[in-house]
Order: C-alpha cells, then sequence, then structure tokens
C-alpha cells in the first residue's frame, strides 16, 4: 500500500471526530447541525493540550522545588576555607577541617526580638549583647556567630526561633589539644595557615583534598613532650625545647616546646605559651658547641682525639679569663677535653684553628643564618660582627653566639650522619625516596670519630645520665650560663641554659638509621634531688635519657646488652629499671 | 508518482507535508520531553547520593577528630597512669622474638594419680 493510499483511507470515526474539526463552523452551518456540537469538539481537543501543558507544568515544578540541587547538593559552592587533613607519618590525624556552622539573624522576621534575643544569649554564650542588639534592630538579615559545633546548631535549631538561619561553614580542629601545638601551628578562620606546620604547607593544605603527612611520629612526639613537660615543671623552667631527628634522612619526629598551648584556643592562648622554643628562640647553647669545635679541629687536622692541650691554668684571652668548671689534671687528651667538657682545652682548640677555619666550618654547619626549615618560625641567630680571639675563644665553648635549637639540631645532624649537611624537614619522605642531596661539611672519618666522642662521653664523661642500656647513646652536655643585664652571673645565683645533644645507636652504620635527641632547658632551678645542681649533665640529660628509652621501640633500636653493661655501670641499671613498677 | 505529488496532497483538508511534519514535531517533543524527564530523574538521584556522600563524609570527619582526641598519646598516657598505674615500658621489659624460647618455661608434667588402697596393681 502506498503512503497515499494509506493517506487517503477512510479514517476511524474519532478521527473523523478530530480531524473534522477543520472548516467545522462551515460544515455546521451547511448543515445546520447545532454549533454546540463544534464547540464541544474544539473544547476536548483544547483540554487535551490543556492537560499536555498541565503535565510539562508539573514536571518543570517538581524539578524546580524538590530537586536536591535547591538543598545544596553536588552543585553547591566549595566551602571557601577548606583545608586538607595534617597528619602524622603513620596517617595519625594532627589538623582537621570539621563542619560548623554560621548563624544569621533576619529582624523583619522577628514578632517578639526580645524573647529571640534572651533565647541566644542563653543558647550561645560567646555573642556579645550589644552585637546582638545593632543586629535586632538593623533591617536586613545580618551574620552573628560563627564555628558553632552540630550539638550547638543542633541546640539552636530545636529552640525553632524565627528569624534564625544556619549556613554551613568549616572549622579547624586539633585534636591533639597542646600536644605539638608549636609544631602543628594553627589557621586563622579564613582557612588560612598562621603558625607552624599549618603556614609552612599552606598552600598544599588549601590545593589538596588528599591529607598533608608531616614527618613527625606522634608516638615520639607523645614521649618527647610527655619527659620535656615532666621535667620542665619539676625544674620550674621558664622554657624548654626539644627535637628528635632522624638524622640520615633529616626528617623531624618530634618538636617540642614547653609551655604549651592549646591550638584550638589559639586566640585565647597567652602569647608567651605560643613561642616556639625549638625555632624562634635564640641561646647561647655552652658545651654543646664543643661538638661542632671538635668536629672542626678533627676535620681540619688541627688536633686529633690523641692531641694534648694545656688545661692546667686558667687560659686569658683579652679581657676575658676563661675556666674550667672540673679541674682532672694539667694535659688532657682532646678526647679528654671532650669528655671533661674542658672550656679551656675547646678554647685553645678554637684558637689553633684560628677565625678563618672556624669561620668556614661554622658557616657550612650553618650556625651563622637561620636553621633551613619550612618553619617560617626559624629564627636568624645572633653572631658576632668580627671573630676576634676572644670571640673564637668564647665560640668554641657556645658563648659569643646564640642560635635556635633548630639550628643545632642541623647542624649536628651534618657531624653525625657521615659528614653531609641537609636541612631537616617536616614533611614524609616517600616509602623508597631518596632523603636530600645536601652538601659536604667534614670527612665521614671525622664523623665516625665524632661518633665515637659522643659515644665516650656517655660511658665515662658528663654524659653517664643519658645512658640506655642497651641503645649505644652518645652525647654532649651542656651548660651555659645566661647574660643577667648585660653580665654573666656565676655562682648560686646563676641562670643557666642546661642542654644535651644525644645521638643513638652511635655504632650504626651510616646506611642506616640513627637519631638524633636534643633538650634544652632554660633556666632549671635547684632541686634536692639534683643536689642543688643545674648543669645539664644532672638536668637535661637524665630526659634525654629517659626519651631515648621509650622513643627506641617505636623506631626499631634494638637493644644489645652486653654483660658489661649491666656490671659496670651503676647509672646504666638506674636507667634499666627506673620505668619499672 | 512523485514524492513531491504526494506531500502535496491534501487529506481532509490538511498537506502530506504538513502531516508528516506534525507528525516528526510531535514525536521528537515527546522523546526530548521523555529523555529530560528521565535524565533530571537520573540527576536527582545522583544529587541524592552525593548529598548523602556529604552528609557522610562530614561525619566520618568529626568522628576521626573525635578518634584522633581519644587515641592522643598524651591523653591515653594520662589514664594508663591514673587509672592503671602503667608506666613506660623499661628495659627489662623488652624482649626479642629469639629470646621467647629462654623464658618459657617447660610445664611441668602432670604427677602420677595416687594408686588407691586396696585397688588394682
Amino acid at each position: 500500500m502506498s503512503l497515499a493510499d494509506a493517506l487517503a483511507r477512510p479514517l476511524s470515526p474519532v478521527g473523523r471526530w478530530i480531524t473534522g474539526i477543520e472548516h467545522a463552523f462551515e460544515r455546521a452551518r451547511h448543515s445546520d447541525k447545532a454549533v454546540n456540537d463544534t464547540r464541544l469538539r474544539i473544547f476536548f481537543v483544547l483540554a487535551l493540550f490543556g492537560a499536555g501543558f498541565v503535565t510539562l507544568g508539573l514536571g518543570a515544578t517538581r524539578a524546580a522545588l524538590f530537586s536536591a540541587y535547591s538543598r545544596g547538593g553536588a552543585l553547591a559552592a566549595p566551602i571557601p576555607n577548606a583545608r586538607a587533613e595534617l597528619t602524622d607519618r603513620n596517617g595519625q590525624v594532627l589538623a582537621i577541617d570539621v563542619p560548623r556552622y554560621a548563624l544569621y539573624l533576619d529582624p523583619h522576621e522577628l514578632v517578639h526580638p526580645a524573647e529571640v534575643r534572651a533565647a541566644l544569649l542563653a543558647a550561645v554564650p560567646g555573642i556579645a549583647p550589644a552585637k546582638l542588639d545593632r543586629i535586632l534592630a538593623g533591617d536586613h538579615r545580618t551574620f552573628v556567630v560563627g564555628a558553632l559545633t552540630p550539638d550547638q546548631r543542633s541546640h539552636i535549631h530545636d529552640l525553632a526561633l524565627p528569624g534564625v538561619s544556619f549556613e554551613e561553614e568549616s572549622g579547624r580542629a586539633y585534636p591533639l589539644d597542646d600536644l605539638a601545638a608549636h609544631l602543628i601551628g594553627f589557621s586563622s578562620k579564613d582557612g588560612i595557615g598562621l603558625a607552624g606546620a599549618e603556614k609552612a604547607f599552606d598552600a598544599e593544605i588549601r590545593a589538596d583534598k588528599a591529607p598533608v603527612a608531616l614527618s613527625i611520629d606522634l608516638r615520639v612526639q607523645g614521649a618527647l613532650q610527655d619527659e620535656l613537660d615532666a621535667a620542665s615543671q619539676a625544674l620550674g623552667v621558664a622554657g624548654a625545647a626539644g627535637i628528635v631527628v632522624n638524622v640520615r634522612t633529616g626528617e623531624i619526629l618530634a618538636i617540642s616546646s614547653f609551655p604549651s598551648f592549646d591550638a584550638n584556643a589559639a586566640g585565647t592562648a597567652d602569647p608567651a605559651t605560643m613561642v616556639n622554643h625549638a625555632a624562634t628562640t635564640v641561646y647561647e647553647p655552652g658545651s654543646v658547641m664543643k661538638v661542632f669545635t671538635l668536629a672542626m679541629g678533627i676535620d681540619a687536622g688541627v688536633a686529633t682525639p690523641d692531641t694534648m692541650f694545656d688545661v692546667s691554668h686558667p687560659l686569658v684571652v683579652g679581657s676575658q679569663t676563661i675556666h674550667d668548671y672540673d679541674h682532672d689534671g694539667d694535659q688532657l687528651s682532646l678526647a679528654h677535653v671532650f669528655t671533661h667538657s674542658s672550656n679551656i682545652g675547646a678554647a685553645r682548640l678554637g684558637l689553633l684553628a684560628g677565625p678563618e677555619v672556624m669561620s668556614r666550618y661554622y658557616h657550612a654547619f650553618g650556625l651563622f643564618a637561620a636553621a633551613p626549615s619550612e618553619l617560617a618560625e626559624s629564627a636568624r641567630p645572633l653572631t658576632p660582627k668580627a671573630l676576634t680571639p676572644n670571640i673564637v675563644a668564647s665560640m668554641s665553648f657556645g658563648h659569643a653566639i646564640s642560635v635556635t635549637p633548630l639550628a643545632i639540631a642541623t647542624g649536628m645532624s651534618a657531624i653525625l650522619d657521615g659528614g653531609v649537611y641537609r636541612p631537616l624537614t617536616l614533611k614524609k619522605l616517600a616509602p623508597g625516596q631518596a632523603p636530600a642531596a645536601g652538601r659536604r661539611v667534614i670527612q665521614e672519618s671525622t664523623s665516625r670519630t665524632m661518633l665515637d666522642l659522643m659515644r665516650m662521653n656517655v660511658v665515662e664523661g658528663t654524659g653517664t645520665k643519658a645512658d640506655v642500656v642497651g641503645l649505644r647513646v652518645g652525647g654532649k652536655t651542656g651548660t651555659a650560663t645566661k647574660l643577667v643585664h648585660g653580665h654573666y652571673v656565676e655562682g648560686r645565683n646563676a641562670l643557666n641554659l642546661a642542654s644535651f645533644a644525644a645521638i643513638f645507636p652511635t655504632d650504626a652504620p651510616f646506611s642506616a638509621d640513627r637519631y638524633l635527641t636534643l633538650i634544652m632547658l632554660d633556666e632549671p632551678k635547684p632541686v634536692a634531688a639534683d643536689s642543688g645542681v643545674t648543669s645539664g649533665a644532672f638536668t637535661a640529660a637524665p630526659v634525654a635519657g629517659k626519651v631515648i628509652n621509650r622513643i627506641a621501640p617505636f623506631l626499631g633500636v634494638r637493644r644489645v646488652i652486653i654483660a658489661s653493661d649491666l656490671a659496670a655501670k651503676p647509672a646504666a641499671r638506674a636507667t634499666l629499671g627506673a620505668n619499672e613498677q | 508518482m512523485k514524492l513531491s505529488g504526494v506531500l502535496g496532497q491534501r487529506v481532509r483538508g490538511f498537506r502530506v507535508v504538513d502531516l508528516v511534519a506534525l507528525v516528526i514535531f510531535l514525536a521528537l517533543a515527546l522523546t526530548v520531553y521523555a529523555f529530560k524527564t528521565s535524565a533530571g530523574r537520573e540527576r536527582t538521584d545522583i544529587s541524592h547520593v552525593e548529598s548523602q556522600i556529604h552528609d557522610e563524609t562530614r561525619q566520618v570527619k568529626l568522628l576521626r577528630a573525635q578518634l584522633a582526641h581519644l587515641e592522643s598519646p598524651d591523653r591515653l598516657e594520662k589514664l594508663a597512669t591514673q587509672y592503671a598505674g602503667q608506666a613506660p615500658v623499661g628495659a627489662k621489659q623488652e624482649l626479642t622474638p629469639e629470646a621467647l624460647a629462654q623464658v618459657v618455661r617447660p610445664i611441668p608434667a602432670p604427677a602420677p594419680p595416687a594408686a588407691k588402697p586396696g585397688g588394682q596393681p
């Protein structure tokens, strides 16, 4: 059947009725049928069109009113202050965005403003009454308060107050409260990092949705901060700092500063507690600097560990007379200068090396510049204008130069990791990722000699209180008399900076992980248990030992216990059982 | 008969070409409407699921923050000290896997049951 035939076929009665609309009026007039019949046909066709439009209209209305888009789903604007999570190296959360809500009030919708005012003031104590009064007297919807928790929002919502509405925002939570607060830092309500890692990695945190993993290990951080806090409170210090570093990779595993603060309430914290003493405060470090002096002297060929130094009399350099705290013989080998912490011997070594050598090495160790760190808080040192003999002698035992603990840790890591200086980092290295290349500052043999000297110092020198059974700890004590009104005060009224730099295990190959623990206690007060002595050997060294004893299992450092460990050293035995029930 | 002739014919007053165009127009309109409605439904479902994901993510973040707070080494240590009297592990309490055999004491063999008086040997 052709198309023409199909179209020419007679239509069904309904088809004829519908198609008969054309010329309906003419036919009606021609056939004298009632006009009403034609009108009915027209009405019916219009009803069909009407039904079609109603269907379309209902669909459009449904889409407009009941679509999930209108409830702020996928097309909702991204939260402007959103930040990625900060985690430790094992994925433990350090900082995280949590939902918070901003409360808005529209005075136009209020019938009884006084009741709403009273209810809001009771529900949210943080609202200033004067501010609320201004908003109630206004003529448009206004922000009242932000950072409401879901519970607070729910509570206010349940009050069914007219004119009150909420908008979701992002709030930054620091679930560890004051643990690692200086290291983690904090951000503003606008989502901008202001301190610590929050500031150091601000761009990455704001750009990425994936968590940003720091190098720190929360278990190590917890142990360091716990021991540092305990010692700081027991000794009544003015401040304290602690750092744990993997010297092979340059990763910082923990940074602690005392006193600490709660990052969740950074806006109301005492500014003094927010200072990161590890990165910001510069100290005259005292005898821990002898590590640098000896590394310089040995590496430059000025002396060997067996070179003898005359320490029989105080050394007069210019207007300065240098003394030793303990006098143990007239002649000391350089090794014993180190283990007896002889200022005279160290000063003689510095003078032998001379200002040019000292300047070259101290620059290489990074002591004349701010520690290269992601932390913006890393402060510049206070350095002498010229290396006169007086200054060279003083710097040899840690005076006449003020540096941050972070700078000391960075420079000392270079000496103890085989001689390569690399900036310490707060970013976790990916598995298999090689540490930063760095630059060689001393020979590997010098590094090994320094490790042996530091171990010797803990076995038989000033650092015995830091020894821990089986962990082959090495270290160097430091006790720097502080300047008070421009003068060093000696005697019982002296204010000290007590420090201890520990390294373990000292006998590990340079290809293996080795850990530096630096403890600094600012102005420890005499306590009866230490016979009133506030030197680094009696205050900071035990703290380092306790920290190492606790963190070694986390770091996978196994104890190697030999019989002599238990038989020969009462100090070691004391540490062995120190934490047992 | 040519196609133009067929399309130009009138059937009950309507040109065939107009009727064909009308049918095509109606078919297209209905098809588009059907697809749009179907796509709208899908979009609504997707949006609903995304909204659920958003809510769940929010909840997960809250729970992660809460968990991190509860698992804070600082907090756990205080609780362990306060309620369980625990302290950091000392060197004597550490053991390598290789040394386990040295500390495991042999279990004593059970004593033979005492013979009953007058019993069978």
